[in-house]
């Protein structure tokens, strides 16, 4: 099956004064999986309507391998779409939906009921076939949505929250499943969601959005160790936001944070001047617990206000001269000498540990 | 034993004393229809279809009944056709700001007295030439019962998913296919009760028939109507006693096979 690739380019749509999309550019690769990622209202869902030709841009043009599709009606497009609630045909049965988009292609029955056969295999529910839409489970459902808009071999599969209504350890075990299908078939998949362990899971990259807008777009790994944005830090993964200035830049580069200094590597994209207001995320888990007499580029000391025990972590707020509740999640290793609530510690963190981010001048 | 519970008997007697309250007067047909007498009246001395046998000799009967039929049926058609395709169309639309003046509009003829209707269509039948013909008493009949068939359909459509027509677009289906294929199975339910309730309502109109009709369209009602009128034959109520049955023989068949279709939605797995 050959992939295909979508752009959009300067994509708006406004309704009577408000901005769903603002002039939004992006490049989904010919059979990548491109997760949209925002939060509920940030215009992801618009996007992938705009993209399925049920919303009609105000502006910009949608390109599907450099041809613009963006007045196509949705039937001409062939993108197979997962709805939110799947959108089964009740009065058909997992067959008669599977086939339906055949039917409608006027494919030979004989044909017809080979290639329904193959995607539900594909999906490992040829045993249903004969059954009804209410006769489901909500993850046999979404896979009977998944084989009837992957049937008729579409151009992109666009999923709209596809695994929201299922339970959590369902939904971890689709993830997983979806993955491995991308992979199998190798078609373009174009993925919403705010759900951002699912977006991290399943995409070779995710697209982050915010009102509108493209935030910032990337590999998983790349937004979360590199984070442009207090939102985008703060929205994937959790984040200690640390208000500082610049002191000094050599090397490294010295900043003041609340009387206390701090170290900070310099980072791509990154050009510190000294007296400028800078804003550093620090995850949780960056930070280390000092024994006594040991020493970080970083120190700050500090005494726990919070400590939850949460099986492989501890998640413990510490009151710091730099930040009121410093959060830090520290690994048990074993169950002596846990921390408590009321300890004074050290703690400690590199120069590569903290990533500065735009403070976010649209909030 | 089985106990009487006595705290909710009396609601039983009094719900069964007004079912047969209500049923009664459509019941009294049946013994006067099986009457030897030649008045109408309740049976004595024996039971008598005589009245049946001259209802099935009488041309006249005959002509009213087959003309009921056919106006009936190609009223149910006619309506089912235009209400059906009114309730997708706004509930396609809904949210937007004609929808609601568009729901008014369908249902004017159900807000508006049957008799103010009745006077408008007499006046303006006669200035389209469509007075006493099938095509005029057709139409009449339709724009009473499509009402009828609007709300069953809407009723039908509520619960379903709009995503299932977007669905149908995205799997390569158009507009027409997508309302067809998908729309019209989901409506399916309100479409046949919207049939029934159509027919009927033509089946036994009289108002209007008596405003839009003269001597060439004679439905079975107003035969009945005329006969009651000029003398006091148990014929009538021979006729009544068809026409119940029919009704709701008619009603049954169709709520049936209606019930048989849907799979129950306890058969989960």
């Amino acid at each position: 099956m050959t992939a295909h690739a979508l752009s959009l380019r300067g994509l708006t749509k406004r309704y009577q004064g408000t901005v769903a999309i603002d002039d939004l550019t992006l490049d989904v690769a010919a059979g990548e999986f491109l997760t949209l990622l925002g939060p509920s209202g940030s215009g992801k869902t618009t996007v992938l309507m705009a993209i399925a030709g049920f919303v009609q841009p105000t502006s910009g043009d949608i390109l599907l391998d450099g041809r613009p599709i963006t007045r196509l009606p949705p039937e001409a497009r062939e993108f197979g779409v997962v709805f939110q609630g799947y959108a089964l045909f009740p009065h058909m049965t997992v067959a008669e939906n599977v086939a339906y988009p055949l039917r409608v292609r006027r494919v030979p029955p004989a044909e017809r009921a080979t290639r329904v056969r193959e995607t539900l295999e594909l999906v490992q529910l040829g045993h249903l076939a004969d059954r009804r839409p209410a006769q489901l489970s909500g993850g046999q459902q979404q896979r009977v949505a998944l084989a009837r808009a992957l049937v008729f071999r579409p151009n992109l599969l666009l999923l709209d929250e596809p695994l929201s209504a299922l339970d959590k350890s369902l939904r971890t075990e689709l993830q997983i499943e979806l993955k491995r299908l991308h992979g199998r078939i190798g078609t373009t998949f174009v993925n919403v969601t705010h759900d951002q362990e699912e977006a991290i899971t399943m995409s070779d990259r995710i697209a982050i959005m915010r009102g509108g807008r493209l935030m910032q777009m990337g590999s998983p790994a790349e937004l979360f160790e590199r984070p442009g944005s207090r939102f985008v830090a703060g929205f994937l993964g959790r984040s200690n936001f640390l208000n500082a200035r610049v002191t000094a830049t050599g090397n490294a580069v010295t900043l003041d944070c609340l009387g206390v200094p701090l170290h900070q590597a310099r980072a791509p994209g990154w050009s510190p001047v000294v007296g400028d207001a800078a804003m550093l995320a620090l995850r949780p888990n960056k930070i280390m617990v000092l024994a006594e007499g040991e020493d970080a580029p970083n120190v700050v000391s500090g005494r726990i206000t919070t400590a939850l025990y949460a099986g492989t972590v501890m998640q413990l707020v510490v009151e710091t001269p730099i930040h009121p509740a410093l959060e830090v999640s520290l690994a048990i290793r074993g169950a002596e000498g846990l921390p408590a609530e009321g300890d004074s510690l050290r703690l400690g963190w590199g120069l590569n540990a903290a990533v500065p981010v735009a403070p976010d001048a649209a909030a | 034993m089985k106990r009487v519970d006595w705290t909710t008997l009396p609601f039983r007697v009094l719900g069964w004393m007004v079912l047969v309250f209500l049923a009664a007067p459509m019941l009294v047909v049946f013994p006067v229809s099986v009457t030897p007498n030649r008045w109408i009246s309740l049976p004595s001395g024996g039971i008598s279809f005589s009245h049946y046998a001259a209802v099935f000799g009488s041309p006249d009967w005959l002509s009213a009944i087959g003309q009921s039929v056919v106006i009936a049926t190609a009223t149910m058609v006619v309506a089912v056709a235009i209400g059906t395709a009114t309730a997708i169309t706004a509930w396609r639309m809904a949210g937007h700001w004609i929808i609601p003046a568009l729901r008014v509009l369908v249902l004017l003829p159900l807000i508006v007295p049957t008799v103010v209707s009745a006077l408008g269509m007499y006046r303006v039948w006669v200035d389209f030439g469509i007075f006493d013909s099938w095509a005029g008493i057709i139409i009449a009949h339709t724009i009473l019962a499509t009402p009828f068939v609007f709300l069953t359909v809407s009723a039908s459509l509520t619960n379903t998913d709009r995503r299932i027509e977007q669905a149908s677009r995205t799997l390569g289906a158009g507009a027409f296919r997508t309302a067809w294929a998908v729309l019209v199975p989901a409506a399916r339910p309100g479409i046949l009760a919207g049939a029934v309730f159509a027919f009927i309502t033509s089946w036994d109109e009289i108002v209007v028939t008596m405003f839009v009709t003269a001597r060439h369209i004679f439905t079975l009602p107003r035969m009945i109507f005329e006969e009651i009128h000029d003398n006091l034959d148990p014929a009538v109520a021979a006729v009544s006693a068809m026409m119940m049955l029919v009704t709701v023989a008619v009603a049954a068949v169709l709520l049936w096979r209606d019930l048989r279709g849907t799979p129950a939605a306890s058969e989960k797995p």
